[in-house]
């Protein structure tokens, strides 16, 4: 089977910094693969390269077998696949309903506007009800007419992940959805995503919480220092020496090879 | 030859003071003060009341120093800070604002007529062949020692230092124990005081008028820019190369090109040149031409 | 007295649309375009240069739009990632350019004398009808443009430039080509500026180079904050607000006995103090702009 997304020896350096070493991995269809490491082993940088926020030094990155290294980000989201961001920040004079709407960018520009109204028309209102449903499934209903930035810092990922999936996209991408979420938030993000991914949407999270990667996640792919260390299934985690290396260092692992090592 | 380079030191001197204090409280404001400009107008009209009032001339102008950075504290304490609350974009339209203000009061006060300080008529010096006035060589002379006197207060004096800390990373500066608001007061303060000289300078060697802050906006925030907004000294590097290319676009002899003996661009497109410098260096380094920092995208 | 006040109608009227096209990329977009009124001044020249040509006013309404749209384009694109106050010094490094090369070219412009007896609109009739045809027109134009305008700005690209004006970063998540949509603003903007500049031209029968003044578009700009930026009822407002102050000042000046620098001095002060006090205590205006409810 095609992968969705292959990423294929991907470098990128700030500076001096190489904070991206010839990473290679793949999401193939119907995944969901958790993309983890200590902090400051590129996790974040790999999502930015992939989505177009950054541009690579080396290396490439193909979605649907379609070469998108090159492309802009903008572009790259109408290729089917969307993101979201570690730190969601809302507009102040949007509602959160205003938000979602925008996320459907048809006929945005001035001609559609002033000489295709019946088309502009039609599209707002299918893009009304989508908006409509996807916020009730992700419980913000509520308060859909509030301003976007006065929502809590766990309503505003789930508002993001609506905007992306106003889209329609085939990969997502999501940086912590559950980092400084309230536990019963946390939970309806969790069942949230495994219905995206009976749907048919694959994903790739960059996540800490372990107890999340092994609820969710299908595979799990370990980044330290800019190399991938690990992929595996996300209960083989615990036992892998070089998982426990990466976050816990070297004497640790020694001790984990031990026989008696316990579980983590 | 040498015409050329005394006209560009001349040129020089008139932007770079003003260019280098707007530099330094960028560093600090973080936000382009179009109204800095006008400080020199104030500062040269400024030395013109004091002398007809009856002070010598270097008195009047040591006193429209401290005026003209007064006015700077004040409107940076009273104004720039409210605005800077609402971000960059609000506080420079308020500086839009304050430009004409000052403006409107320099005009009703002086009048619209271009005026002039009294100085004796003297022959112009001789140099080398090039003819330079007692007024422009005094110009160059103070632009030289002013400027070096603000690089040694920047590099060699704890102030100095504070202020360069506080430019660099502020909130690190401020856990230090470094007090923001003394050292902006400060630096606006001495930044007030080099337009007001800057001004009078350029004032000494054509003449008071209304338009004076007006059309040293875009050459000095060229030669900031140029330099890079922060980087005070860069501002003087960067009145340097306006001046060249000002100085340049019109003595060039053009003719080779247009298949004459003689072709000189018109004077009115020297603005032109020192426009398009800006435009060219916003678009390729808008960080100035020193620009070491590594930005993370 | 009577024919004043149309006089100072037909002026307000000229440059509530100049607030309304500055309003699309200022108030909609949040882009700080403080070259604006070189569109108006290419508008204006337009006209004139077609007069001067002796050729029909039509052509001359059409170069000046597309004329104006080309300009807003390029400075549109200037600087990939130029932030908001960088970008509106460029752009006001290029209005003075085009200024510049205005005063200069005699050959088109008529250099610093520029370009008189342009044919009025309206010159078929006698001048007191002209006077009220001309009004009648611009308003006509005015109410037009702000029905245009305020469909944009509820509509998808209003929501998309608010996006953009807030949160570029999710605006390109989503999907949004940010320098697209700024280059849309900015040329729509400028092709409405034009049409305000051709007005401009037909009705005082006269071109120049002081047209497009750094000070002209700062008046604008003034129209813009006093009246809310971003709600086109409210920038029309600021205008009228702000032509209203203009006008009388002829009347005070003669009523006060003071010299026309004076004069002067007080009008630029006055406009600069009010734009001053509503960026101080009211940032959005006279009429701030509210939450939408869909």
């Amino acid at each position: 089977m095609a992968a969705l997304l292959d990423v294929q020896d991907l470098s990128k350096a700030f500076g001096g910094n190489q904070v991206l070493q010839g990473v290679s991995l793949q999401v193939r269809p119907g995944e969901i693969v958790g993309l983890l490491g200590p902090n400051g082993s590129g996790k974040s940088t790999l999502l930015n390269v992939a989505s177009g926020f950054a541009p690579a030094d080396g290396g490439r990155v193909l979605l649907q077998e379609q070469d998108i290294t090159r492309l802009p980000a903008h572009r790259i989201v109408r290729h089917g696949m969307a993101r979201t961001f570690q730190l969601p920040s809302m507009p102040s004079r949007m509602s959160v309903l205003e938000v979602t709407l925008a996320a459907d960018t048809r006929h945005h520009g001035v001609w559609s506007t002033l000489l295709r109204p019946g088309a502009l028309r039609q599209a707002e209102a299918q893009a009304l009800t989508r908006a409509h449903q996807l916020l009730d499934e992700l419980l913000l209903t509520p308060v859909k007419q509030n301003a976007a930035s006065a929502l809590s810092g766990g309503q505003k990922k789930l508002l993001s992940i609506a905007c992306a999936l106003m889209g329609d996209p085939r990969l997502l991408m999501l940086d912590e959805p559950t980092a400084g979420v309230h536990p019963n938030l946390r939970r309806d993000i969790v069942q949230t995503l495994k219905r995206l991914r009976q749907q048919g949407i694959s994903q790739l999270i960059v996540e800490h919480d372990m107890h999340f990667v092994r609820e969710v996640c299908t595979r799990c792919v370990v980044l330290d220092r800019g190399q991938i260390v690990a992929d595996c299934r996300p209960d083989e985690l615990a036992s892998h020496p070089q998982v426990i290396e990466a976050y816990l260092g070297r004497q640790a692992a020694a001790a984990a090879q031990a026989p008696t090592a316990k579980a983590a | 030859m040498f015409q050329f380079v005394l006209d560009v030191l001349i040129r020089t001197a008139d932007l770079a003071l003003v260019a280098v204090g707007l530099s330094a409280v960028y560093a600090l404001v973080k936000f382009p003060n179009v109204s800095h400009v006008q400080y020199a107008a104030l500062g040269a009209f400024l030395t013109l009341a004091g002398q007809r009032l009856g002070l010598p001339f270097a008195l009047a102008m040591a006193l429209s120093c401290v005026v003209t950075g007064a006015v700077a504290v004040l409107l940076n304490t009273l104004v720039f800070r409210r605005l800077l609350r609402s971000g960059p974009a609000i506080a420079m339209i308020g500086s839009l604002a304050v430009s004409m203000v000052m403006v409107a009061l320099m005009l009703g006060v002086a009048g619209s007529r271009p005026l002039r300080y009294d100085f004796e008529i003297v022959s112009p010096l001789v140099i080398a062949g090039a003819r330079v006035s007692h007024a422009q060589a005094y110009s160059i002379g103070a632009a030289l020692l002013v400027l070096g006197g603000f690089a040694w207060l920047l590099y060699r004096t704890p102030m100095g230092r504070r202020m360069r800390a506080l430019a660099t990373n502020r909130a690190l500066a401020e856990a230090t124990g470094i007090d923001a608001h003394q050292v902006t007061n400060l630096i606006s303060l001495i930044s007030g005081a080099l337009a007001a000289i800057g001004g009078t300078m350029l004032a000494m060697t054509s003449d008071v008028h209304v338009n004076l802050g007006t059309d040293l906006l875009l050459p000095v925030f060229a030669a900031a820019i140029i330099g890079g907004l922060g980087n005070p000294l860069g501002a003087a590097a960067g009145a340097l190369l306006i001046a060249v290319a000002e100085t340049a676009v019109t003595n060039l002899n053009f003719g080779w090109l247009v298949g004459q003996p003689l072709a000189f661009l018109p004077v009115t497109y020297i603005g032109a040149a020192s426009f398009l410098f800006l435009l060219v260096a916003l678009l390729f380094k808008p960080y100035g031409l020193f620009d070491r920092e590594v930005r993370r995208v | 007295m009577f024919d004043f006040f149309i006089h100072a109608v037909s002026v307000a009227a000229i440059y509530a649309l100049v607030a309304v096209s500055l309003n699309i990329q200022a108030g909609y977009a949040g882009l700080l375009n403080l070259g604006h009124i070189a569109f108006v001044g290419v508008g204006a020249y337009a006209v004139g240069i077609a007069h001067h040509l002796q050729w029909h006013p039509g052509l001359g309404w059409a170069m000046g739009i597309a004329a104006a749209a080309v300009l807003g384009f390029f400075m549109s694109r200037l600087g990939r990632n130029l932030g908001a106050d960088y970008w509106g010094i460029a752009t006001l490094a290029v209005a003075e350019i085009v200024r510049t090369i205005a005063l200069n070219e005699d050959w088109l412009t008529g250099g610093a004398q520029g370009i008189s007896g342009v044919t009025p609109l309206w010159s078929s009739l006698d001048a007191g009808s002209a006077r009220w045809a001309f009004l009648a027109t611009v308003l006509l134009v005015l109410a037009l443009a702000m029905g245009l305008s305020s469909r944009l700005g509820a509509g998808r690209f209003g929501r998309a430039l608010r996006l953009l004006r807030e949160e570029p970063a999710l605006a390109t998540s989503m999907g949004y080509d940010l320098v697209a949509l700024k280059s849309k603003a900015t040329v729509a903007s400028a092709m409405l500026a034009a049409v305000a500049g051709a007005f401009l031209g037909h009705y005082i029968s006269y071109v120049g180079p002081d047209f497009m003044l750094a000070s002209e578009t700062f008046l604008i700009w003034t129209m813009l904050m006093i009246g809310g930026l971003g709600h086109v009822g409210g920038v029309v407002l600021g205008a009228f607000l702000v032509q209203a102050i203009y006008a009388s000042m002829p009347f005070a000046k003669d009523w006060l006995g003071i010299g026309s620098d004076v004069a002067g001095a007080v009008r630029l002060g006055l406009i600069g103090c009010l734009l001053l006090a509503c960026l101080l205590w009211r940032k959005d205006g006279l009429v701030p702009e509210t939450l939408r409810k869909l």
